[in-house]
């Protein structure tokens, strides 16, 4: 036993230590060094999911029935396998809009609708307050224990004011306040917070472990001992099964999984440090395991604890023990003080943390989605007072009340059934959103009325047959109804409603709730098409993996009207406060490009902008609503949706196509430098060596001399092609239209390059009909194409019996010319790239001189003309390039 | 390694995970014997989850695209 002081020493000790963790860790956030910015941190805060009704009510739950205290944490387990696909998703959307509540998640979702927001918040207001209260009960029964003699005294007595209790519940809505509400972030994210969540995570599976551990080889031999007690103990071996095939109830099995793995994703306090808190997306990857793994090491020692705390004390009653404190009694009884006060402090942190992050997550909701609305209404739409305290103000209010009520349940319900069972039937009150947000994520048909019908059913639902009859128990309510059914009515009985009977309550109260939810979710969202509105959510959410994942950019905006820059900055200031506005609007000036403030476009960019930044503050729909007040809105047809869609991802294939292009103009003056440098280094280097040496003798000048012309040469032949290509290109060159005598063209251009191939040495065979009729085309560039092909197979012909055939075919649609060579050809994988700049052919040793540019040429010029140019070469048999232009084209009206 | 395959891989092993952890496969470990001193029952479904988490780990960390 430890004396009162000894107790609250450490606890408070505890609760200060939390607060320097978390003092530091703002900090660091602050000056960008980030101690959060970690998957393991991340994962540790998600421990946030065991509580003190895991810390304490799983042994005594294993001490009554066995391993059924393991479906709360197997359902999480498979819940996280699909962390990658879905709370990824989760986490992005509520990024790029700046979510910030379960509540504001769903209502966003379905046209931001106030209704709705306010349903959600509702739900998880009163799922949550008991829950609260359980935790609080906890640390005031672990208290008691670790304090006084007699076990089992854990319900406070004396005035309330001597409540230690209560001063707990105060000093975590201090701890809460100075980091949940420190300052009105957009994104509302608490590094703090965070840090100390998760070093609560170290300590409560340490402090848990460390018990097991001395009940398993300090207080027994080891595991294998207690289990052998246990199984040579008729009351106690049924723990250790199923109770075989025939009694193993597998749907509430299956039922308490589902249960948990639908609440680890839509718990307020789960959602907080899962989406809202998430610094990276890609710490879900690591997450995804480890938080399994995490849940799995805090209850490896639980079965053991509980089998050995029965042994030890003999059944319940003799010894007096109650299951759910063996944790701290056995320690206790076996004289080690130290270990049961480790071990309160470890429940401390369980119970601690889930209160901090539950309760910044509903001053969230209600201060968002229940406060801020009325206060709008009620202060007008056209009053301009600053609000930009306001929202703090009212969650710091909400978290004392939050706690205080908390506190009033427990001291009120202490010892009532329905504290003991709140633990499930919390987890079957936000399990009622699933089927709106995971629908809402994965279903664009789901609409506003469907999810309203639905949640309201499940809920009516869910109170009738869960909370009810759990109130009923407690001897607050006769219990007459649940024997006899509402008004008498037998098919009414709430926990076998419509006369379903052989479930457990809870099982049967799931099947109902969910039942009716997704039901009447699904038919009412079915009953009429989606508004403009929500089909403009469904879209940006259920596609939102489709866009790039930084910032808002690229998506579509879904919105018609005239806005004012002024009235905008103006309602940002009343909820940012003036500095914030002006630095938000400072920043999209600088994004969007245009600099100043001054000369930002009011258009539906801004405007989605503004409503986004209001959202992370007050919440999605009370943002619309503001922003709505202040623009001049045109409403939207569902149609429109479709067509602002469309243009949206036309915007982006634009940028993508602008983006390629100017790759493609950098690529190219690269290789025009690459290229001109070339020639010009030689000549530099000739004209040196001349200036260096004044008696080099006359020969070797002119050698010199002779070379540097030929590069200059090569410099300017290279400078006006890329000028012709540029002409090309862009459409500014002259082409003349005339009658061109094909067989003429051909006779020429052979003419002119006879001199080339007589001093390589080949022979040149030209196959054409004897009359070919009139092409109307450029001749100066068609002979340009064709110099060009005789002068590269002139330079590819081998040295020695060197062929050239050029053939001229023509028949109805048009003529065709094919120069081929005998020489090396062309490999396989080069035969795309010689049409390309800079490419020439050959390789590096025997790259024949050249500019790179001709072939490309060659080919704009056909194409000009509606025509087309190929090489068809096999490796080893020579190469033949060949073009065809049609008698007749349209025009390029370039 | 896409994402697309890597989402697949996660989805069979929830599916895997729903089968193994649950009515009826789960009554076959239910025979009252032990394994070193651990009644089969609580070391089948610790060991079953472990081996989940294992798996996981595995298709997650495995490298690839994050997008």
């Amino acid at each position: 036993m430890l004396s009162a002081p000894q107790v609250l020493a450490a606890s408070f000790a505890y609760l200060l230590l939390l607060f320097g963790v978390a003092t530091f860790a703002d900090g660091r956030g602050r000056s960008g060094r980030s101690v959060i910015g970690n998957a393991w941190v991340y994962t540790l805060s998600m421990g946030v999911y065991c509580t003190a009704w895991t810390y304490f009510g799983s042994v005594g739950r294993a001490a009554s029935s066995g391993l059924w205290f393991l479906p709360i944490y197997l359902g999480p387990t498979l819940a996280m396998l699909l962390a990658w696909p879905v709370l990824r998703k989760m986490i992005r959307i509520a990024r790029q809009y700046r979510i910030t509540s379960i509540a504001d998640f769903i209502a966003s979702r379905y046209g931001k609708s106030r209704a709705l927001a306010a349903l959600v918040t509702l739900i998880a207001l009163v799922g949550i307050l008991p829950y609260v209260a359980l935790q609080l009960k906890a640390i005031a029964s672990g208290y008691a224990l670790l304090t006084s003699a007699g076990a089992g005294a854990a319900h406070a007595s004396g005035p309330w004011w001597r409540d230690s209790t209560l001063y707990f519940a105060l000093a975590l809505a201090g701890f809460t306040i100075a980091f949940g509400t420190r300052h009105l972030d957009t994104s509302e994210r608490h590094e703090g917070m965070v840090a100390a969540i998760a070093l609560e995570s170290v300590v409560k599976l340490l402090a848990f472990i460390a018990v097991g551990v001395f009940v398993c080889w300090g207080l027994f031999d080891s595991p294998g001992e207690i289990f052998a007690r246990a199984s040579a103990r008729a009351d106690l071996k049924p723990l250790l099964g199923l109770g075989g095939e025939s009694r193993f109830a597998g749907g509430q099995w299956f039922a308490l999984t589902l249960l948990a793995m639908l609440s680890v994703l839509f718990l307020p306090r789960q959602f907080q440090v899962m989406v809202v808190e998430n610094v990276d997306e890609r710490h879900v990857k690591r997450a995804s395991w480890a938080f399994p793994l995490y849940l799995l090491l805090i209850n490896l020692f639980v079965l053991p604890i509980a089998l050995g705390g029965l042994l030890h004390f003999g059944n319940s009653g003799s010894g007096g023990a109650d299951p759910e404190t063996f944790v701290l009694s056995l320690p206790l009884a076996l004289g080690q003080p130290a270990l049961a006060l480790a071990a309160f402090i470890g429940g401390l942190s369980a119970a601690t943390g889930m209160i901090i992050v539950e309760a910044i997550a509903v001053s969230t909701m209600v201060s968002n989605d229940l406060v801020m609305p009325l206060l709008l209404r009620l202060r007008g739409r056209n009053d301009a007072r600053d609000l930009s305290r306001t929202p703090l103000a009212v969650r710091r209010v909400v978290i004392v009340v939050l706690l205080l009520l908390g506190y009033l349940y427990f001291r009120i319900a202490g010892e009532a059934y329905a504290l003991v069972s709140i633990g499930l039937i919390s987890f079957a009150a936000v399990a009622q959103f699933a089927p709106a947000l995971l629908g809402g994520m994965f279903w664009k048909g789901g609409t506003r009325t469907g999810a309203m019908v639905g949640l309201s059913a499940g809920f009516a639902l869910w109170a009738y047959t869960l909370m009810l009859p759990s109130i009923a128990k407690s001897g607050w309510l006769s219990t007459q109804f649940m024997t006899e059914g509402l008004f008498g009515i037998t098919l009414l009985r709430p926990e076998q409603l419509f006369g379903l009977a052989g479930l457990d309550s809870l099982t049967h109260a799931l099947l109902w709730s969910l039942l009716a939810n997704t039901g009447l979710y699904v038919a009412a969202s079915l009953a009429r098409a989606p508004s403009a509105r929500e089909a403009g959510q469904a879209l940006l959410f259920v596609d939102v993996l489709q866009r790039p994942a930084n910032s808002g950019s690229g998506a579509p905006v879904f919105w018609r009207g005239h806005a004012s820059r002024a009235a905008l900055q103006q309602v940002a200031g009343r909820f940012l406060g003036a500095p914030a506005a002006q630095r938000m609007f400072a920043d999209y000036a600088e994004r969007s490009g245009v600099g100043r403030i001054e000369h930002i476009v009011a258009d539906a960019q801004l405007v989605q902008y503004v409503e986004t930044q209001l959202a992370g503050a007050i919440g999605s729909a009370s943002a619309r609503a503001v922003v709505a007040s202040v623009v001049d809105e045109e409403p939207l047809a569902p149609d429109d949706v479709l067509r602002l869609l469309d243009e949206a991802s036309q915007v982006r294939a634009l940028n993508r196509q602008l983006e390629s292009v100017d790759k493609l103009k950098d690529d190219f003056m690269s290789s025009v430098t690459h290229e001109l440098r070339t020639p010009l280094t030689s000549i530099r280097a000739f004209a040196e060596l001349m200036r260096d040496d004044p008696d080099m003798d006359s020969a070797q000048r002119q050698q010199f001399v002779a070379l540097i012309v030929a590069e200059a040469e090569r410099l300017s032949r290279l400078v006006s092609q890329v000028l012709d290509m540029a002409k090309i290109e862009s459409g500014h060159g002259d082409w003349r239209n005339e009658a061109i005598d094909l067989r003429e063209l051909v006779d020429h251009a052979v003419q002119t390059t006879r001199e080339t191939f007589r001093e390589r040495g080949a022979r040149v065979d030209v196959e054409q009909p004897d009359s070919v009729p009139l092409l109307h085309a450029d001749r100066d560039r068609l002979l340009q194409v064709l110099l060009n092909l005789l002068s590269n197979a002139a330079k590819f012909v081998p040295k020695v019996d060197g062929r050239v055939k050029v053939a001229l075919r023509a028949d109805a649609r048009g003529a065709t010319i094919e120069v081929s060579d005998n020489g090396p050809g062309v490999p396989a994988g080069q035969q795309q790239l010689v049409f390309e700049k800079f490419r020439q052919g050959g390789d590096g040793g025997n790259r024949p001189q050249g500019t790179g540019l001709g072939l490309p040429i060659s080919r704009q010029i056909v194409e000009h003309f509606g025509g087309r140019m190929w090489l068809r070469s096999e490796p080893g048999k020579g190469a033949c390039f060949g073009f065809e232009l049609p008698w007749h084209h349209e025009e390029k009206t370039a | 390694m896409s994402t697309s395959l890597r989402n697949q891989r996660l989805l069979a092993l929830f599916a895997t995970g729903w089968l193994l952890l649950n009515f009826p496969l789960l009554t076959l470990w239910d025979r009252g014997v032990s394994v070193a001193g651990i009644p089969l029952l609580p070391a089948a479904v610790f060991i079953g989850w472990a081996a989940l988490i294992g798996v996981a780990a595995w298709i997650v960390e495995a490298r690839g695209d994050d997008d």
